[in-house]
């Protein structure tokens, strides 16, 4: 033990040389979530091609074969069309085993009507996966876990796996110590922290060494209801269903397809029970279902979302990765994950581990995600208007029909509303989109034909009815 | 925080609330004397959280265990650990070696002159008389003594000990290791007549005592009852094994038989193996139906010892004078008898004749007691207001059954006395859900290799033990091989994942117990029940 736990921040006068990785440097990283997991991978394919000798403990005590929470990293298991194609071009081709099934399209569910969009180019599939081993009270599956696909890629890399729990990172002179729950420790060049926010070990850290500020977390709610692949593929088909409800405080739900299983997928300010009484009792949730009726679940979780990141999400010997760090607001967090992992990995091959290194090669990584985050409240701060005024619904809902109907017309509406729910594009670069002219112009026509001509409702416009 | 457990429209709710809930591990279930493993093995696997050396937690845990059981190093040796068979790590990497590290913390003990505890309570003044001095009379006496009573022990033997010190043999279980234990009964004040053999007449001793205690065990064998099971060279099982106990010469010539299936027919087989015979083990039922430790009947084979099974004897074979061989019977299994065991049955026709020096006869043992047989207690082992009993004069058992039945009884006992009422039932009522226990979350560890004497030096060294205590680096890392079954070994996963911050650290520390749950926090996500991995946290019942 014997060294006091010191600020993070606190830099030892060393020279600059001593802080980069050599051959036999030792990192630890706690966590084989997404970010630690592609972290691991990352660094350890830069190394290789660097003929940089490395050795990852990558520190888990999750086992991804359980099911329910236990193995689970809670999420709606959705990954956008840009990651897997990124994750293609790295290699990474996520198998069939791992993808529940192949979402093609939005369903967007408002008190005066849904409608259907599909994918902007036809050829592009979301993949919907399980980050653990399905539902808590499913039957064993012949499917494999997201997060233990991605962790068996960092171990087939060479990472060590240590299927401990992490209690304790702290300075011990000019490298870290690293303690677990066992009385395990050790020491490490780096400390690469992927803990998540479903964790308390950066609150812990906080609150030991000081020196950054944990990210804050917000409430949000999952569960899974199990309908039969049947059942499912007659009322919600290949189609991940979106509701626009005037709910205060929810943001976003969305239920998501994934074989015999259907998840729900609640995401807001702090989602409470009274929240979701309402939400359950609303007539375009309860139409989603057979025969009208919420069936029993069979797993739940409130997991926590990110709202604000880490501050600095680094410091010397030590990077925070993944929803530990920054990632984007509500959408395609994994997405944001495998970006910091990159970024952190590409910091300490090739340029060093102090904090210094990382301020200049990773901390504007993450600063960009947090500006593109300001762009996304102002984005879902529209739709939580839209979602509160009906004339404005029934603009939104004609113009994205009319889009649907006719394949030769931009898609303005539609393209604006798939980035949103599908977390594909940055936020900036959707609300550049809803500031162009040919945009509002479509708008406002669509808001003014839509409350005028009431006595012609668009027809409600899906594939997959409903009941 | 705090939300009411209303059911949410969709008619269910969404609410799993979490509570710690201590359970009784398969390891009690099993052993007969209900005995605290996962405590005393916790005491040894969670040291290094309590600021205990390895030595203060030997200590430590040996004093756990000898609230129960003041004899491990013995029983550590010959019991056949009904606990491991139940262990829950049974199933992924091979049970926990309990009954080795049992005997270590015995053998420790013993080596580091532990004593065994003492209350000193003024008010237990009472005289006490124990009859026998096997071990359930001795635990009967120990559980007296440490309470401050005041306790006599009558013996019929020259010394001490029972079936313990005069039958089980020196190569499992050494005369030194039985003294060793039993001395530290008597260090307690217990007081010992030797050489008395009571009778079933005790008024005297009733108006000496304020209540006695019966332990007098099964000391009369059954007989064959066949013609010619009187002939000389025909011996009983405990007959010859006391007497090679007590170092007495036994001429048994150069081939022997033995029949029986239990542990005094594999004892009496391999020491005869080791008096340089030949043997052959005659049993009626097949090797399945054994009562006896399917251990021991492996050693006895890799010994050397010959099994006819499925055979009963029906004459023993003389020249007038002393035995020549026995004559017998195939039999064929029936149907299932009222124990569940098939009843075996003669096939017609088909006998044989072996040539034998000396039989020996283990078909079981009564008590040596009054004609009808085994005593019939209540269950706290009381037979009459000033009369408890308890061992194998209530029926043929393990000498941990023995044990538990002198503890029991003494609880009862020292109930009355003190006019308390008996010990309810035990504190942790709910056995553990061993499907709940995720065996996975464990690191792949081996059971460790127990070390032994090859066959053939078992027969070269013939009092020399065949098994070997494990040594301390073994059984520190064997005790950190338990699961904790059904109580907290602070692996920290529900600290860690809850997002409600349901649980904070005790500022005190024990064994088994690390956190608080507060329960008005808990936001019944249902994570924690899901992760721990001993099954501690278990689901509240929705709406209390
Ligand atoms: C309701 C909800 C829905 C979501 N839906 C989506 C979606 O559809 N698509 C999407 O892309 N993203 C979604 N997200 C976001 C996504 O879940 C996260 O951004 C992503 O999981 C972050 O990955 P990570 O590796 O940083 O952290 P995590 O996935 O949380 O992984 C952290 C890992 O660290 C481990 N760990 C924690 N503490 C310790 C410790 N002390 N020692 C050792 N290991 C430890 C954990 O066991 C875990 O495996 C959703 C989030 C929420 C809350
Ligand atoms: C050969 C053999 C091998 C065994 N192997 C095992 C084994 O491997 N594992 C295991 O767990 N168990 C084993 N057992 C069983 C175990 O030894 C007994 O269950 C246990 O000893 C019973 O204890 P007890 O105190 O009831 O009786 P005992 O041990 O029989 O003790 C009774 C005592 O009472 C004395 N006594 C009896 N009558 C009187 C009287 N009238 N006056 C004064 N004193 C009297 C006797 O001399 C004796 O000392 C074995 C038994 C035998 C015979
Ligand atoms: S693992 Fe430990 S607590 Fe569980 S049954 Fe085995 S010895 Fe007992
Ligand atoms: S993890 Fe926390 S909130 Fe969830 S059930 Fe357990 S105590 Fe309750
Ligand atoms: S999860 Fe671990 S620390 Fe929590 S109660 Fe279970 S065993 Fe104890």
């Amino acid at each position: 033990m014997g060294s006091a736990h010191g600020s993070f921040q606190q830099l030892a006068a060393e020279p600059e040389s001593a802080k980069t990785l050599r051959d036999g440097s030792r990192i630890a990283v706690v966590g084989a979530g997404p970010s630690g997991s592609m972290f691991s991978y990352f660094l350890l394919n830069m190394a290789e091609a660097t003929s940089l000798q490395l050795n990852v403990d990558l520190f888990e005590p999750r086992r991804f074969c359980h099911r329910g929470p236990a193995g689970c990293n809670h999420c709606g298991g959705v990954i956008s069309e840009s990651l897997v194609q990124r994750l293609a071009t790295e290699g990474i081709v996520l198998p069939d085993e791992v993808v529940q099934r192949g979402i093609e399209s939005y369903t967007l569910h408002m008190d005066i009507g849904d409608v259907e969009i599909c994918t902007p180019l036809e050829e592009r599939r979301i993949a919907a996966v399980y980050r653990g081993n399905g539902p808590r009270d499913s039957e064993p599956m012949e499917s494999e876990s997201f997060d233990g696909y991605l962790q068996r890629l960092a171990v087939d890399k060479g990472a060590n796996l240590v299927q401990r729990l992490v209690t304790d990172v702290s300075r011990e002179g000019d490298r870290m110590r690293l303690e677990c729950a066992d009385g395990f420790h050790d020491e490490y060049e780096l400390v690469v922290l992927a803990s998540g926010i479903n964790s308390r070990l950066t609150a812990d850290l906080e609150e030991r060494a000081g020196g950054f500020r944990k990210p804050a977390p917000t409430k949000a709610f999952i569960c899974e209801f199990k309908l039969g692949r049947e059942v499912i593929r007659e009322t919600l088909g290949p189609s991940m269903h979106v509701f626009l409800l005037d709910i205060p405080r929810l943001e976003f739900a969305a239920l998501i397809p994934k074989g015999e299983y259907t998840t729900l997928a609640l995401l807001g300010d702090d989602i409470d029970e009274e929240l979701m009484q309402r939400f359950f009792t609303s007539p375009e949730v309860k139409n989603c279902f057979p025969g009208g009726k919420i069936p029993d679940h069979v797993c739940h979780c409130y997991p926590r979302m990110n709202i604000s990141g880490a501050r600095p999400p680094y410091a010397d010997r030590m990077v925070m990765i993944g929803d530990c760090g920054t990632t984007r607001l509500f959408k395609d967090g994994i997405g944001a994950a495998y970006r910091a992992a990159k970024a952190a990995a590409r910091a300490a091959v090739f340029h060093g581990v102090a904090a210094e290194d990382f301020e200049a090669h990773y901390w504007p990584m993450c600063r960009s995600v947090q500006v593109d985050n300001r762009f996304g409240k102002l984005l879902f701060a529209v739709a939580g208007l839209i979602q509160k005024a009906r004339f404005a619904r029934r603009g939104v809902l004609r113009m994205t029909i009319t889009e649907q109907r006719h394949p030769g017309k931009p898609k303005r509406m539609s393209g604006v509303l798939w980035d949103l729910f599908s977390g594909s594009a940055r936020y900036r670069e959707v609300f550049m989109r809803t500031l162009h002219p040919a945009y509002i112009k479509d708008l406002v026509w669509n808001l003014v034909a839509g409350n005028v001509d009431r006595s012609h409702p668009p027809a409600v416009e899906r594939r997959h009815g409903t009941h | 925080m705090a939300r009411t457990d209303r059911p949410t429209a969709s008619e269910q709710s969404f609410l799993t609330r979490a509570q710690q809930l201590e359970q009784r591990p398969p390891c009690q279930v099993g052993c007969p004397n209900s005995g605290d493993v996962r405590g005393w093995l916790g005491i040894i696997a969670q040291r290094r959280k309590h600021g205990l050396s390895l030595e203060q937690a030997y200590s430590a845990a040996w004093n756990q265990l000898v609230e129960l059981n003041p004899f491990p190093a013995t029983i550590g040796r010959i019991c056949p650990h009904p606990c491991e068979s139940r262990c829950t790590r049974a199933s992924k990497d091979g049970a926990v070696a309990i009954n080795d590290l049992e005997r270590f913390l015995g053998d420790w003990a013993i080596a580091h002159e532990l004593a065994l505890p003492h209350s000193r309570d003024r008010r237990c003044v009472e005289s006490i008389g124990v009859i026998g001095s096997g071990p359930a009379g001795l635990s009967f006496a120990y559980q007296m003594a440490r309470r401050g009573y005041r306790v006599s022990v009558y013996e019929k033997n020259a010394t001490p000990g029972g079936m313990l010190r005069h039958a089980i043999p020196e190569y499992r279980l050494p005369r030194s290791v039985v003294e060793a234990e039993i001395q530290r009964v008597f260090d307690l004040g217990v007081s010992l007549q030797d050489g008395v053999n009571l009778s079933e007449d005790m008024q005297d001793l009733r108006e000496r005592h304020s209540l006695l205690f019966l332990g007098l065990g099964a000391q009369r064998p059954r007989r064959l009852d066949i013609p010619g099971d009187s002939l000389v060279g025909v011996v009983s099982g405990i007959d010859y094994l006391a007497r090679r106990k007590q170092g007495k010469s036994t001429k048994l010539g150069a081939s022997v038989l033995v029949i029986g299936g239990g542990n005094t027919a594999i004892d009496a087989a391999r020491t005869a193996r080791r008096d340089g015979a030949a043997v052959t083990l005659l049993y009626r039922r097949s090797r399945q139906e054994m009562p006896a430790a399917a251990a021991e009947v492996d050693d006895a084979i890799d010994e050397g010892v010959r099994f006819l099974f499925l055979v009963a004897p029906t004459e023993v074979l003389g020249d007038g004078k002393k035995v020549t061989g026995l004559d017998y019977q195939h039999m064929r299994l029936g149907a299932p008898d009222e124990q569940g065991r098939r009843r075996p049955t003669p096939v017609k026709g088909e006998t044989g004749r072996l040539a034998a020096d000396s039989i020996i006869v283990a078909i079981s043992q009564q008590p040596d007691w009054h004609d009808d047989g085994w005593l019939k207690t209540r269950e706290d082992g009381r037979l009459a207001n000033d009369l408890w009993a308890g061992g194998d004069d209530t029926g043929p058992g393990i000498a941990s059954r023995a044990v538990a039945q002198g503890r029991l009884a003494a609880q009862s006992a020292h109930a009355q006395l003190r006019g308390e009422t008996p010990l309810g039932a035990p504190s942790v009522a709910v056995d553990v859900d061993t499907g709940k226990v995720r065996t996975d979350f464990y690191d792949e560890r081996r059971r460790h290799a127990r070390s032994r004497l090859p066959p053939k030096e078992r027969l070269e060294r013939p009092e020399d033990e065949v098994d070997r205590t494990i040594d301390s680096r073994q059984a520190s890392e064997e005790a950190s091989r338990c699961m904790s079954c059904g109580l907290c070994f602070d692996c920290q996963q529900c600290v860690m994942y809850c997002n409600a911050g349901g649980f904070s650290r005790l500022e005190n520390t024990t064994t088994g117990h690390y956190f608080e749950l507060a329960l008005d926090v808990c936001e019944g996500c249902g994570k924690c029940v899901e992760l721990c991995p001993c099954g501690y946290l278990t689901a509240r019942q929705s709406r209390d």
